[in-house]
């Protein structure tokens, strides 16, 4: 379970910074690479097959609509609700599922009862629930919300739980003998020693929220990345359409990238707790 | 002054697999005195774990008394301080954190605690490691971190369950002279289990010799201390001890 973590100890003074700019510049590169060779593909094929604009885009209409809805700040608008739905569901999500995770991880009974309930919910949860949450919400914010929030809260829950059954003993055992009674053990050694499965959870619960939210955004709202994807279609424009998938596909990466990874490296990897999953 | 009393203690398990009763520890009295350090040997499957852990307050026993100070133990808590075998050291804290964190669930300020933390370090010579986290240490590391955070808790008693049978010879024997310079430093009460005979005289005063969950033989151990291996690997009277244990334990 304990994978040894790498530490690169080099504590170079005064030049380091220089180091440290090459490498993520060097990093960056690595990263962005494969996707610029993708765009350069595109930009060969579509002009040599002469492809029907309304088939597939050309990459110079997708910049220039790209262009325009940055002008006229629709782009912004529909980021800027879809990020709002996810964030907002997101939070209320692992806020309820953590401590209700680790609150049923506390007991081994409530435990193997719960999972294959939370099993069979996170498997469930996300799009499954667009139909019924339009019911009791209506259409638009709160049904999306919801839709958020249900995708992570499951399996985040279900993540904790998990993360919390398996601190090892000995560990909570050490931690009374030292005095710690009920609440220091929850935020000093439960919170903690579950951190890499909630870690995990959140990853994948933020998956299946970003899915379902393009999702529900095409059948519940007026506003959003789906819904701008969804309104683009019925008037042909591919070059929106694809401008819409690839924002939605970039904001997942700098999710990914400034969010969840950063997230990781200060903790379960600094501890040496990694249990990728 | 007596400080631990173990009261014809018994312990019985009951296991799942064979849908019966077993019992671990059939009757074991045991006085500790105030200071003392007893090493408990046995061969494997002698209940010597299962003591500890009631002593500890990990479960719970099933005949008898265990009384530390006069009153009845029930539970684990901060006067009965554990050493495991496997460490079980919080991986999400630094060094410092770890062995700060009894006196951190006493409610002793950060400053205050941080200072006997490092003192403590300072003991089992860590002090350069105070900032790192448990799993960018050795094991030899990582065990002293799990004896310092006991001491710095100052429990009645110190319970160490094989702590040393999981790093290597060479790092055990340093281990076993730092633990005796220590005890010697700060006279805890220390209940020590082992299988390693050679490890039970080397450390104690008494020698306590457990077979099929009852006490067979004690010993007192009246070697001159400091005690270093370069020393009392060639003396007479620890070669002497040790090949009596020894056969206490063979007989057991
Ligand atoms: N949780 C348990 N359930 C059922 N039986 C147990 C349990 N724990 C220990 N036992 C049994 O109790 C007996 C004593 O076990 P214990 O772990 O105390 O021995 P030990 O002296 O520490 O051995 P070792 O030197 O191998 O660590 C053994 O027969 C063991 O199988
Ligand atoms: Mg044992």
């Amino acid at each position: 379970m304990i994978a040894s973590g790498q530490r690169t100890g080099s504590k170079t003074p005064g030049s380091g910074w220089v180091w440290r700019t090459m490498n993520s510049l060097a990093g960056a590169a690595v990263f962005v690479a494969p996707l610029l060779a993708l765009v350069a593909i595109w930009a060969i094929v579509v002009p040599l097959f002469e492809v029907n604009p309304r088939i597939f885009p050309s990459v110079a209409s997708v910049a220039d609509a790209a262009a325009d809805s940055i002008r006229d700040g629709s782009l912004i608008r529909h980021i800027g609700a879809s990020l709002l739905r996810v964030g907002l569901g997101t939070l209320i999500g692992v806020v309820t599922a953590v401590p209700l995770g680790i609150a049923m991880g506390v007991s081994p009974a409530v435990s193997s009862f719960l999972t294959p309930l939370f099993r069979f919910f996170s498997v469930l949860a996300g799009i499954a629930w667009i139909p019924i949450a339009t019911l009791w919400f209506g259409y638009g914010f709160g049904a999306i919300v919801f839709v958020i929030f249900n995708a992570v809260f499951f399996v985040v829950a279900y993540n904790t739980l998990l993360g919390v059954s398996t601190i090892p003993m000995t560990i909570r055992n050490a931690a009374a003998s030292l005095g710690a009674r009920r609440w220091a053990l929850l935020t000093e050694v439960l919170l903690p020693g579950a951190l890499p499965n909630i870690v995990t959870g959140v990853r994948t619960g933020l998956g299946f929220a970003w899915r379902g939210l393009i999702a529900a955004e095409m059948i519940a709202t007026n506003v959003g990345l789906g819904y701008m994807l969804f309104v683009a279609r019925d008037f042909y424009r591919t070059e929106v359409i694809v401008l819409g998938m690839i924002v939605i596909g970039l904001l997942w990466l700098l999710i990914d990238r400034l969010l969840l990874v950063p997230l990781e490296r200060a903790t379960i990897e600094r501890w040496g707790l990694v249990r990728r999953t | 002054m007596k400080t631990l009393s173990l009261r014809n203690l018994q312990k019985t398990y009951f296991d799942p697999y064979a849908g019966s009763q077993v019992t671990a520890v059939h009757d074991v009295s045991l006085d500790v005195e105030q200071g003392e350090f007893v090493s408990v040997v046995g061969p494997s499957g002698c209940g010597k774990t299962t003591i500890l852990n009631m002593v500890a307050g990990f479960i719970p026993y099933s005949g008898g008394e265990i009384l530390l100070d006069g009153a009845a133990v029930k539970g684990p808590g901060p006067d009965r301080g554990v050493v495991f075998q496997s460490f079980a050291l919080f991986p999400w804290k630094t060094v410092l954190e770890n062995v700060g964190f009894g006196p951190k669930m006493r409610g002793v300020p950060k400053a205050d605690r941080d200072r006997i933390a490092r003192e403590y370090l300072e003991l089992a010579g860590l002090s350069h490691a105070a900032d790192r986290y448990p799993n960018e240490l050795s094991g030899g590391m990582q065990q002293r971190v799990g004896v310092v955070r006991a001491l710095a808790n100052n429990p009645a008693v110190l319970l160490m369950d094989e702590p040393f049978a999981s790093v290597d010879a060479q790092t055990r024997m340093t281990l076993q002279e730092e633990l005796t310079r220590i005890w010697q430093e700060r006279k805890p009460t220390v209940i020590f289990i082992t299988h390693d005979v050679a490890e039970a005289v080397f450390l104690a005063n008494r020698v306590v010799v457990l077979s099929k969950g009852r006490v067979l033989d004690q010993i007192k151990v009246d070697l001159p201390r400091p005690r270093v291996w370069d020393h009392l690997m060639q003396d007479e009277t620890f070669k002497r001890l040790s090949a009596q244990v020894l056969q206490m334990v063979r007989s057991a």
